[in-house]
């Protein structure tokens, strides 16, 4: 097989470390789950596997909730953004300089002491006991269920999706691949990719077993080790990066600059390329079929002589005595139209290979709809940043107003962080958390952004496969500095962000079900041993079906990924935020607050099939995310659903506002 | 199914137990959750608006303003208000927010028991 592209050629060289560092990263992780099952021993199981018995110091707090809140998109999505848009996606996440404050302190030390004092241990739990009532309980439960089945799913297809990236040129994962492949034949509902499928299995097994057998210590304590592994993966890159773009800009005899400014410098100048469908063409006609792979560099001469340069996005093949590639099949390609992005790809011939001998004939070009002229020079740099499909750009003002609500606000209303605010030790230990997560978040989102802001000189043409830009990057630093090995590292990063989200997600769905609905309303004398013994059960059919569900996945990863994330915290938020701080509020509104919320979320995400052809391309009402208009309905409707319903009982709001006469004495 | 047995406790259940002071650490995470809810506020106003009226529609972004090596408008608008609300952070962990009581849960409640046993 011919290399054609300069992150092929190193991915295969750092191959090796990334299986090398999966084996060690998963042993790791099996070690933890054995420490974490022996802790179960001699505690009440069902605190202690879905709570840690409230009993998390300032360290494991801290870089579980860091790391459950940075999925998969963290090292995967924000870098392909950064790398596809710019300077702008430091707006984009700029809600971040207050994300850590906000999902840990507006509700944290309130919501800790209602779980407490009610005995709750999971969300549904407190909300049914602060009210009393049951039947608000069961409902959490559905909504919380509804939505992270389908996000669980999307994230098994993405730690898949990052762990196929890691391997492709493992030899042994490639042997496995046609054996499975071949096994896999009679079994169609199976699919026929059979390195995604190898991949899942090893994925989803891994994550089943550890979070089975050792439950929520196990989640917590991985993902301190993932966490470590992410920020060390991104101070490591940074330096790197800008060692290579100070390399670049000493070659460049046009500029006296260097480091972060030559980039931007760099980045003013740059127009994105043309998006691009074409047939290929050979002069003569193949005497063997011919393999056109993904990612190949083609150069072609246009009518007045000047060069041309293209990079495909899917594979092509000319077959044997003919000339041209199928017309029913155009080829997708995009078109580099800056001087320095040419010259970084043809002027790096151990880097780069550049196929010459192949004509484009057809041509369709549809350029950006923002940024995609010449004239517009400089959308890199300043917003709303270039996009191919919308032509206000990328951030609207009114898009970075709600992204500002998204991180910030929507983030306090998810369920996965509300479980983690539930089981801290004590005051001191939140205190002591919210200033690391600050500090943490500080030292991966800002330099994540400088670090694919380098990516866009130093890497030229990703766009097509911008997702797989993480691993590529850490791939070319590595081998760039002679440190092939650390990649392993680096890109295990991205692998670590996954699974710590689908870890814990995976533990909510199953304390949901065991908790929430067995226990509490079918069977509340259950004995401890079948309770331990249903969750090992539950836990493993729930990850085994999101595994299923990930065999043929859905389309739209992110934008599942997205939607739920959003719902959640339009239903869960609202209620959450009036029945720790307001004392008037009461089940029925919290309960239409809850159910108003879901379905004005969900109206926009409906209309959008009409008004923009897809669920998954919601309407803007006046320009806005539905994530807006869900938070702004659920606060009104259960503001105003609890004063038109009668007042909570006394006697509940004495036990959960007012202090009691025991503390009084002591 | 004890999905209703919940919902009708005697309205009285416990009253007694209370004093008619509110709970110290209610007030606080109130007044907390207010003061945090106004920095996400002030950061709003600030970051959004800033990097709009400096970062939007540039009239020559090739000779854009570069501070730090980076456009100044990300300098100005995102980076120094993130150290900013990195120091506000620490001033309130630190220097604001109580050392509340939190309470015991029954399970606490237990295990503290049967050590005493």
């Amino acid at each position: 097989m011919t290399m054609q592209s300069t992150e092929l050629i190193l991915l295969a060289a750092g191959s090796n470390a990334a299986l090398i560092t999966f084996l060690l990263y998963t042993l790791a992780v099996f070690g933890i789950a054995a420490f974490s099952n022996q802790m179960l021993k001699g505690k009440s199981f069902i605190s202690e596997y879905f709570l840690g018995s409230r009993g998390l110091g300032v360290w494991a707090f801290a870089l579980t909730f860091a790391a459950t809140s940075a999925s998969g998109g963290s090292f995967t999505g924000f870098p392909s953004k950064i790398y596809s848009h710019g300077w702008v996606l430091a707006l984009w996440i700029g809600a971040y300089v207050v994300v850590p404050i906000c999902t840990m302190g507006l509700l944290g030390k309130r919501i800790n002491q209602v779980a407490r004092i009610s005995g709750s241990i999971t969300v549904p739990d407190v909300l049914r006991d602060r009210f009393e009532s049951a039947r608000f309980g069961l409902m959490a439960v559905v909504l919380i269920v509804f939505f992270m089945v389908f996000n669980l799913v999307a994230q098994f297809k993405a730690g898949a999706m990052i762990l196929k990236t890691l391997l492709s040129d493992v030899e042994i994962f490639h042997r496995a691949a046609e054996f499975f492949h071949t096994v896999m034949e009679p079994w169609s509902f199976l699919g026929t990719d059979s390195e995604y499928l190898i991949c899942l299995l090893a994925f989803g097994i891994a994550v089943i077993i550890y979070t089975t057998y050792g439950g929520f210590h196990a989640v917590v304590w991985t993902d301190v080790m993932q966490g470590i592994v992410m920020v060390v993966g991104v101070l490591i890159m940074l330096p790197l990066a800008i060692m290579m773009i100070n390399d670049l800009a000493a070659k460049d005899a046009s500029s006296d600059a260097s480091g972060m400014s030559y980039v931007t410098q760099e980045m003013s100048k740059l127009v994105p390329p043309v998006p691009t469908e074409a047939q290929l063409q050979v002069n003569s006609p193949a005497a063997t079929d011919r393999l056109i792979a993904t990612g190949t560099w083609i150069s072609t001469e246009s009518a007045e002589g000047t060069l041309r340069l293209f990079r495909t996005g899917n594979d092509a093949e000319i077959v044997a005595g003919q000339q041209v590639t199928a017309v029913d099949a155009p080829i997708k390609l995009i078109e580099l139209v800056n001087a320095s992005d040419i010259k970084q790809v043809l002027e790096n011939p151990s880097s780069y290979t550049v196929v010459r001998d192949l004509q484009l004939v057809g041509l369709k070009q549809t350029p950006y709809k923002y940024g995609g002229s010449p004239e517009h020079k400089g959308t890199y740099v300043t917003g709303p940043g270039p996009s191919p499909d919308s032509d206000i750009g990328f951030l609207p003002l009114s898009l970075a107003f709600s992204f500002f609500f998204m991180w910030a606000i929507s983030g306090a209303g998810q369920p996965s962080s509300h479980v983690r605010l539930m089981a801290f030790k004590n005051t001191d230990t939140l205190k002591k958390a919210i200033f690391t997560v600050a500090i943490y978040y500080t030292l991966i989102y800002f330099p994540l952004v400088m670090i694919f802001c380098c990516s866009r000189l130093l890497m030229p043409g990703m766009e097509m496969e911008s997702d797989r830009i993480m691993p590529a990057m850490a791939v070319f630093l590595t081998e760039g500095v002679g440190m092939g090995w650390l990649a392993g590292l680096l890109v295990a990063a991205p692998f670590a962000a996954v699974m710590s989200t689908v870890d814990s997600f995976l533990l909510m769905i199953s304390s949901a079900v065991v908790r929430d609905i067995y226990q509490r309303n079918i069977n509340p004398y259950a004995s401890e041993a079948k309770i331990k013994k249903m969750t090992y059960t539950v836990t493993i059919i729930v990850g085994t079906a999101a595994m299923l569900g990930a065999v043929n996945p859905p389309q739209f990863l992110q934008d599942i990924i997205v939607y739920t994330g959003s719902g959640l915290a339009a239903c869960f938020l609202a209620p959450t935020v009036f029945m720790l701080y307001w004392p008037r509020s009461n089940k029925e509104g919290c309960m239409t607050g809850m159910l108003c919320g879901f379905a004005a979320h969900f109206s926009m995400y409906f209309l959008g099939v009409f008004t923009n052809g897809s669920f998954f391309k919601p309407h803007r009402f006046i320009d806005m995310d539905p994530i807006i208009v869900g938070l702004f309905v659920s606060f009104l409707a259960t503001y105003i659903g609890c004063l038109i319903s009668p007042a909570p009982p006394l006697r509940l709001v004495k036990k959960y506002f007012y202090k009691r006469k025991e503390l009084q004495r002591t | 199914m004890h999905i209703d047995s919940m919902d009708s406790p005697s309205e009285n259940d416990g009253m007694e137990l209370y004093t008619d002071q509110l709970d110290p650490t209610f007030v606080n995470s109130r007044r907390e959750a207010v003061i945090i809810f106004c920095a996400w506020l002030v950061a709003l106003c600030w970051c959004v608006p800033f990097c709009y009226l400096n970062g939007y529609d540039v009239a020559d972004p090739e000779n854009i303003s570069i501070t730090l090596g980076m456009p100044s408008w990300v300098v100005w608008g995102i980076a120094m208000p993130w150290i900013a609300a990195d120091v506000f952070t620490v001033w309130f962990c630190f220097f604001y927010m109580k050392n509340d009581d939190l309470g015991v849960s029954p399970e606490e409640l237990a295990a503290i028991a049967a050590e005493g046993n």
